[in-house]
Order: C-alpha cells, then sequence, then structure tokens
C-alpha cells in the first residue's frame, strides 16, 4: 500500500468530517474541495501500478502492455474543471449572502427571515 | 437518421449559445424554432425505430464498443425525451411574455434543455455524472435568478449539498470501474451477472445511490428541495418539481437495472413510505402556498419508491407512470400558484382568499390539479396510484400506508383549497400565455385519466384492462378521504396547535443535512450486509 493512497483516505475522511461540521459557508466550501481533491487522488492511484510507463507509444516504451491506464486521468481533468465551477459558483454566490445577510453561519443564515 | 440523440442533444445547446451571442430580440423566437425541430426528430426516431421493442445503441466516433462513449434508447428514455420536450415546449410559452426579451433566462434553460436530454440519453457512467453536475449548475443559476437574499441562500444550499451528494457518485464510480474496468453501463451490468453476490460492487451501488438519492429528494437528504422550491421563479418550481427531480428518479431505475442486487429492495420501499409520510406531514404545517406544493412533491417522489422498490411487476409500471403523472399535474398547480402569488402579490394561503371569484378560470384549472394530485376518479393520479396499489394488494400494511398517505394529502388540499373561497378584490392581470400553457396541461391531466390504456402499451408493452381504476368503491374511497380530510383539517389542522408550529419553523442546518447524507450511506450499509 502506497502513502499517497493512505493519504487520500485520510483527507477523504477528513473532507466528510468537515463537511458535516462546519458551520461556515467558506470553509463548507473549502472542505467540499478537499473532498474532490482526496478522491481525484484515489482515482489516479488505483488507476496505477508501480513501474508503469506513460500512456504515450514512443519509442522508449514496450508495447501497450506496460502503460498507466489513461482513462482515470482523463476522467480526473474533467473532474477538476467541474470542481473549478462548482467553487466559482459557489464562492460567488457566498459573497451575494453576506452582502445580502451580512453573516457567512449557516445557523445565522436560516434563522434570518426574508 | 441514426444520429438523431446527438442531434436532440445539442440542437437546444447550439441555438441557447446563438440566441447569447447574437443578443437580439427578434432572433429569440430561434427557440420555439429549435423546440420543434427537435420535437419533430424524436417523433422521426420513434417512427423509425419501430417503437422500440429493442432498445438502440448509438456508438460515437467509431471506436470499439468497449472503450467508447455511446448513447442508448429504449422505450423508457424515449417516453422520458418526450415528456422533456413537452415540458419545455409548456414552460416556455408559460413565461414568454415576461422573458422574451431576456435572452440571458433563454440561453440557461435552452442549455439545461441540451443537458437534462443528455442525461436520458447517456450509456456511460462517467457523462451520466457530467450531465448531472450541468444540471445542477444550470438549474442553480435558474433558481437564483430573481437575485434576491432567500433566492441567493436556496442557490448556494442546493448548489453544494448537490455537489456534496455527487462527489459520493463519483466515489462509486471509482469502485465499479476498479471491479468492472469499464464505464459503459451495458458492460457493467453483464459483468456484475456473471460475478454474483461482491461487496465491493454492493459498496458502489450504496454511494451511487445515496448520490442518486440526494438529487432526487429521498427521506433524509431532501432539505434543499423546499428551498429551491420556494425560492424559484414560478416557471422554474415547475420544471423543477415536474422534471429536474425525476433526473435522479431516471437515474435511480437506470443503476437499478444495471445492478440489480435485491438486498435492498426492501430498505427502499421503507425508505419511500418515510419519504411520503414526512413530506405529508411537513406540507399540512406549512402556511406557504409554494412550500405546500413542495412539501407534496417530496411526498409524491416517495409513493413512486415505493411504486418503483420492486423493479419488477405492476407496481413498479405504476411507479413509472406516477412520475409522468406527477410531472403534469404538479406543473399545472405550480403554474397556477406562479400566476395567483403575482395577482396577490403574497404567499400567505392565510391571506389569499377570493380566488375563485376573482379568476373563475385559472381556479377551474387550479381544482383539477388538485383533484389530480388527491386521486380523484377520472383524473390521473388516481390511474397510476391504483397500479401501484394492485402490485402491493397481497400486503395489507402496505396498501394501509398507501391510504395514509393519499388522506393526508387530501387534507392539506383541502387547506389549499380555503382560498377559493370569500371574497376579496384584486388587480387582474391578464395573461393568455398562462392560460393557454395551464389547459394544456389541464387536458392531459383529464386524457391520462380516462385512456391510460394506449399509453402503457406503447411505454411498457404491458395490458392493463383488468385492473379496474374507475368504480363505485374507488368514488367512495374519495369521498370518505376527503371527508375525513376535511374533519381533521377543522379539528386540527386549522387551530393550529404548539407542534404544528414547530414543525413549520423546523430548519435543518446545512452540516446536519450532510451527518444525515452520510448517516444514510451508512443505515444502507448495514442494511445490506445483515
Amino acid at each position: 500500500m502506497r502513502v499517497s493512497f493512505i493519504l487520500g483516505f485520510i483527507l477523504l475522511s477528513i473532507g466528510i468530517y468537515g463537511v458535516c461540521t462546519s458551520k461556515n459557508i467558506i470553509k463548507s466550501i473549502i472542505f467540499f474541495n478537499i473532498i474532490q481533491a482526496s478522491i481525484i487522488m484515489l482515482f489516479l492511484n488505483f488507476g496505477s501500478i508501480d513501474s508503469t510507463n506513460i500512456p504515450i507509444i514512443s519509442e522508449m516504451s514496450q508495447g501497450t502492455e506496460n502503460m498507466v491506464d489513461p482513462l482515470p486521468q482523463a476522467l480526473m481533468i474533467t473532474t477538476i474543471v467541474i470542481g473549478a465551477a462548482i467553487t466559482a459558483l459557489a464562492l460567488m454566490l457566498s459573497i451575494k449572502i453576506f452582502h445580502y445577510y451580512g453573516t457567512l453561519n449557516w445557523k445565522e443564515l436560516i434563522e434570518r427571515e426574508g | 437518421m441514426n444520429l438523431i440523440p446527438i442531434y436532440i442533444i445539442f440542437i437546444p445547446i447550439i441555438t441557447a449559445m446563438f440566441v447569447y451571442v447574437v443578443n437580439k430580440k427578434v432572433f429569440n423566437y430561434l427557440v420555439f424554432l429549435a423546440q420543434g425541430v427537435i420535437t419533430f426528430l424524436s417523433i422521426r426516431y420513434y417512427m423509425l425505430c419501430d417503437g422500440f421493442i429493442e432498445k438502440q445503441i448509438l456508438v460515437l466516433g467509431g471506436w470499439e464498443k468497449t472503450i467508447s462513449i455511446s448513447l442508448r434508447n429504449d422505450r423508457l428514455s424515449i417516453s422520458f425525451i418526450f415528456l422533456t420536450i413537452l415540458m419545455w415546449w409548456l414552460i416556455l410559452v408559460y413565461c414568454w411574455e415576461k422573458r422574451k426579451s431576456d435572452f440571458k433566462f433563454l440561453f440557461f434553460l435552452l442549455f439545461l434543455e441540451g443537458a437534462f436530454l443528455g442525461l436520458i440519453q447517456t450509456n456511460d457512467m462517467f457523462n451520466m455524472f457530467i450531465f448531472i453536475e450541468i444540471t445542477t449548475i444550470l438549474s442553480t443559476i435558474l433558481i437564483i435568478y430573481k437575485k434576491d437574499g432567500y433566492s441567493v441562500r436556496a442557490g448556494l444550499y442546493y448548489l453544494l449539498f448537490n455537489s456534496i451528494g455527487m462527489v459520493f457518485f463519483l466515489l462509486g464510480l471509482i469502485f465499479i470501474y476498479t471491479v468492472t474496468g469499464s464505464l459503459n453501463l451495458d458492460i457493467i451490468s453483464e459483468k456484475i451477472s456473471l460475478m454474483g453476490e461482491n461487496s465491493v460492487v454492493n459498496l458502489s451501488y450504496i454511494l451511487i445511490i445515496a448520490a442518486v438519492g440526494v438529487k432526487s429528494a429521498f427521506f433524509p437528504v431532501y432539505n434543499w428541495l423546499p428551498k429551491a422550491h420556494g425560492a424559484a421563479p414560478a416557471s422554474i418550481s415547475a420544471l423543477l418539481s415536474g422534471l429536474l427531480v425525476k433526473g435522479g428518479v431516471y437515474a435511480f431505475i437506470r443503476f437499478n437495472q444495471v445492478f440489480n442486487i435485491d438486498s435492498l429492495k426492501e430498505i427502499f420501499f421503507i425508505i419511500g413510505c418515510i419519504t411520503a409520510i414526512s413530506g405529508v406531514l411537513f406540507a399540512l404545517s406549512q402556511k406557504d402556498i409554494k412550500q405546500i406544493l413542495a412539501f407534496h412533491t417530496i411526498s409524491q417522489i416517495g409513493i413512486i419508491l415505493m411504486g418503483l422498490s420492486s423493479m419488477t411487476g405492476k407496481s413498479y409500471v405504476g411507479g413509472v407512470m406516477h412520475i409522468f403523472n406527477h410531472a403534469i399535474f404538479k406543473s399545472l398547480l405550480f403554474m397556477g400558484a406562479g400566476y395567483i402569488i403575482n395577482v396577490y402579490g403574497t404567499r400567505k394561503i392565510t391571506e389569499i382568499r377570493g380566488v375563485f371569484k376573482n379568476m373563475p378560470f385559472i381556479s377551474c384549472l387550479m381544482i383539477i390539479g388538485m383533484l389530480s394530485i388527491t386521486g380523484a376518479p377520472l383524473f390521473n393520479g388516481l390511474v397510476s396510484k391504483t397500479i401501484i396499489k394492485y402490485g402491493l394488494k397481497d400486503n395489507g400494511i402496505k396498501t394501509i400506508i398507501l391510504y395514509i398517505i393519499n388522506l393526508g394529502t387530501g387534507t392539506s388540499f383541502i387547506k389549499m383549497s380555503q382560498m377559493f373561497f370569500g371574497s376579496f378584490k384584486v388587480q387582474k392581470i391578464k395573461s393568455y400565455n398562462t392560460g393557454i400553457a395551464m389547459v394544456t396541461l389541464a387536458i392531459i391531466c383529464i386524457i391520462l385519466g380516462n385512456f391510460y390504456l394506449p399509453f402503457t402499451n406503447i411505454l411498457f408493452g404491458d395490458d392493463f384492462s383488468t385492473v379496474k381504476v374507475v368504480s363505485i368503491s374507488s368514488l367512495l374511497n374519495y369521498i370518505i378521504s376527503i371527508g375525513l380530510g376535511y374533519l381533521i383539517y377543522k379539528w386540527i389542522i386549522e387551530k393550529d396547535y404548539k407542534i404544528i408550529k414547530r414543525l413549520r419553523h423546523l430548519n435543518i442546518s446545512f452540516e446536519t443535512t450532510n451527518f444525515m447524507l452520510i448517516s444514510f450511506i451508512f443505515i444502507m450499509i448495514i442494511w445490506s450486509y445483515f
């Protein structure tokens, strides 16, 4: 078991703990990003084994057998893009919320009427 | 002609971009052209494929089947496509007067249609993830379209909670990819059926269903729904409740077909029960007209889930039919509610009085919607509820639960129907578009309530003439449940006891909702292993 593999699981549990406990909107967004990062890390780890080559056919690589699976990497790039879009939108909304309510605390927000 | 599924996805998206870039009033009418084209294409596709007795798979890019992206259409997906296109027609007609020069709104609306049609047709798990995320982002933007504090708050809640749910979808996707080595739903299905019991497959199924459950508002994770429905503009609430929630239910059906795991079917029935009953209870306590309708969406989703949980037989068919019927009558109710709110300038049902005197036509249409949702004979709500009941008829407790839910729904709509009585003068607003959209929906309600047999034949290839929907006993049942509902309303709900007030002001904050999501996953894991 590799270090980065364990690290992924630790990050995942930190992220889940964070979204379940943090009372601030910005912190929630940060923990959401941590979960996403951990999942990207895990998927890349599942997709590759030690001492494999890059997935590009060239003179250096010996055939296609010893290559890393390129699919997880391609998928994770897309996930990163989606995560960035969601983070940007969420941060924009939290700025708006601070303008309207003057607070970023979930609980205080919900208690305010209107 | 084979490429029609791609055209259906990309024509709305490209039109949306064109409308946004050109930014001229005249070109906004292009959205209707695009709608017409995709309507024509989807009917043509249906004709070409001979009614979809066999599923059609379109492999893109000329790659091998194992590694390529593919689109899949069968009876279920093509009927969802027709429903989607119909709903978008009606929503466009409904909001056209207000939004005809608002090119941003039209951009987001049409883009959402393309993404939703993609979500329905995709045969690839990662593409499904992407389409669900796109629909989440776009519907967030549409929810916050009024740009006031309340809607922005609801939009952020919706966006973050749904994204956190979808993260678990990704986690499930990793596990299924490591086991089967493919993301194509057909190949995954084949490999899983060969494998037999496998704990990793079970785990990934649970994670995926939890994510889909957030999207389609199952019991512990539906907190986003009433907030989002309450905050959105009327046309978007109709769309959210009628279709976007059903996107999650559709994914639920698809993943159940792929994984086909029996050990969790019973818990889905229980979750459906709790969803339906809690939805009805919250709806009874509310006073905001949109919140009442939103909580009824939850309770109807519960009924749908109760039907779908078996995944075979008559109750499954009833569940699928209820998806369609609910889409139609709930969007009718939301459109009517939006119009009434617009005229009266308030959303409290205790302040809205004398609707029938002021606008008799709209009230009649609203009453048709109410009769449908409460399950009156000759309207479409009763048909699917009866078929679900018919599928569960050997089980006494399950039937009684359905009766209780129906009673609660009746009570809640008696509370809502109080707004028709009394007298209150208001300034009328003429709106032909609202009338056209609502009349169409009401006619569909009545048609589906009376002539549902050809519909079920086409959709499921199953004959339902043996199930007796309209009879004297169903009429009696309805009258008794409405009478009981009226008594409950007079004696309990109208008094507004302390516990009802507490239920009304019950607010669950964001971190608690996340905790509920995690515990939802853990409950399912524990259930599947013991």
